[in-house]
């Protein structure tokens, strides 16, 4: 449950048991909204972390979550290469692992709008509206030491 | 009696009277424990605490730790949810800095876990309950501390493990002496540039802060000889030199 060096597993051994589990798992959309695959109500997908296995996210997810969990897929994707920059040099982004999680029938789980359009947007006017307040106040000030450069502030 | 439970891992704790009539565990939201408060959702700016620091986290028992540790656990997710979001939307991911705070805090809670840890194993055992490991002379006659690994099988029965050490580099004892002799020319070297780049940095502050407390200047710089570098720059001044020999005026115009 953990980055951690693990000890060898002997058959017969006492149950390996992990206290601060290392694990981190994020929640992601299904697929994008113009994808044409079917999006399944009780099917949840994560990005794992690669030591992850199919018993471990099941196991986090019970214990941490309390989240139950009927089946859990696994896989590796490999991260995309991209060519960066004027001299196009090669980089590759890093792997990474996506757990298919399906829930018990009737738990349907939809992924939700974190960042509200309107909400965001309206929070953009208002650092623009900010930026502008704090543009005319300064434009006022230099038109007022224009000649006296040295003249302290208490006069504008 | 008063208990002091701390329910979030960045916000003020919070004081709590008798149980009867306030619960302690957190409410169970399962999926959507890995998303940030309805509130937070848009908004440019988040303001939380700071990271736990280690001298805080030994004030704290084990079972303490150990709910720190989930709750910081399932905080990580969380932040990693919204920012692959807000990767994913174009989105403005706020204060980003909340990840950096939230594993530092994790990571002081490992250092103090392990180093009750040692000591609880070298009371009991003698020996750290730690992964063991030796230091090694390489191939090329440095130390290097090696991690020691389990095996299933003993050395002498365990095939792959042979044919791994048969392939790694080996040296006689003559190039290993040959290398360590360049390479600890090499160290001086570096070590003399070091000790003149502080000696440098002595002489400016004296030079350019004459009535520093000199006393903090030789704790700072150990290594360094400041009486020598005081009395150098004193007897560089006019009055000084009145009533000095030829040669004691040609040892003071030598180079500091």
């Amino acid at each position: 449950m953990s980055t951690r060096w693990y000890p060898l597993f002997q058959p017969g051994n006492p149950q390996l048991r992990v206290f601060l589990p290392n694990f981190w798992m994020k929640l992601i959309r299904p697929y994008a909204e113009d994808d044409p695959r079917p999006i399944f109500p009780n099917r949840v997908h994560f990005i794992v972390s690669m030591e992850m296995t199919r018993h471990d996210v099941k196991n986090y997810l019970k214990k941490i979550y309390n989240v139950d969990t009927i089946a859990v897929r696994t896989e590796i994707r490999m991260g995309k290469t991209k060519e960066v920059g004027k001299e196009r040099m090669v980089t590759k982004e890093d792997d990474y692992k996506i757990a298919y999680v399906t829930l018990p029938e009737g738990q349907d789980f939809t992924f939700p709008d974190i960042y509200p359009k309107d909400k965001v947007d309206s929070k953009v006017e208002d650092e623009k509206k900010q930026m502008e307040n704090m543009k005319t106040g300064l434009k006022r000030v230099k038109d007022v030491t224009k000649m006296k450069p040295d003249l302290p502030g208490w006069f504008t | 009696m008063i208990r002091k439970v701390v329910c979030s891992a960045l916000k003020i704790p919070i004081f709590h009277q008798p149980k009867q009539w306030l619960r302690t565990t957190c409410i169970r939201l399962d999926l959507m424990e890995f998303f940030d408060d309805k509130k937070n959702w848009g908004e440019q700016q988040i303001r939380v605490g700071r990271s736990w620091k280690v001298d805080e986290l030994r004030l704290k028992s084990n079972p303490d730790l150990h709910k720190l540790w989930f709750v910081l656990l399932k905080e990580r997710n969380m932040l990693f949810t919204m920012e692959h979001d807000g990767k994913l939307g174009h989105f403005l991911f706020p204060n980003p800095e909340r990840i950096d705070k939230v594993e530092e805090s994790m990571s002081n809670i490992e250092t103090v876990v392990r180093e009750r840890n040692r000591a609880y194993y070298l009371l009991e055992t003698g020996e750290t309950g730690e992964r063991p490991g030796a230091e090694i002379e390489n191939f090329l006659g440095l130390q290097e501390y090696v991690q020691h690994k389990e095996y299933a099988v003993p050395e002498k029965e365990n095939k792959e493990y042979l044919e791994e050490k048969e392939a790694e580099p080996k040296s006689s004892h003559e190039e290993k002496t040959w290398f360590l002799r360049r390479w600890r020319v090499k160290q001086r070297k570096f070590a003399r540039a070091e000790l003149r780049r502080k000696q440098f940095e002595v002489i400016h502050i004296l030079r350019n802060f004459p009535d520093c407390d000199k006393e903090v200047l030789k704790e700072k710089y150990p290594e360094v000889n400041v009486d020598r570098y005081i009395t150098r720059l004193k007897s560089r001044n006019y009055e000084n030199l009145i009533g000095l020999s030829i040669h004691q005026l040609r040892c003071l115009t030598r180079k500091i």
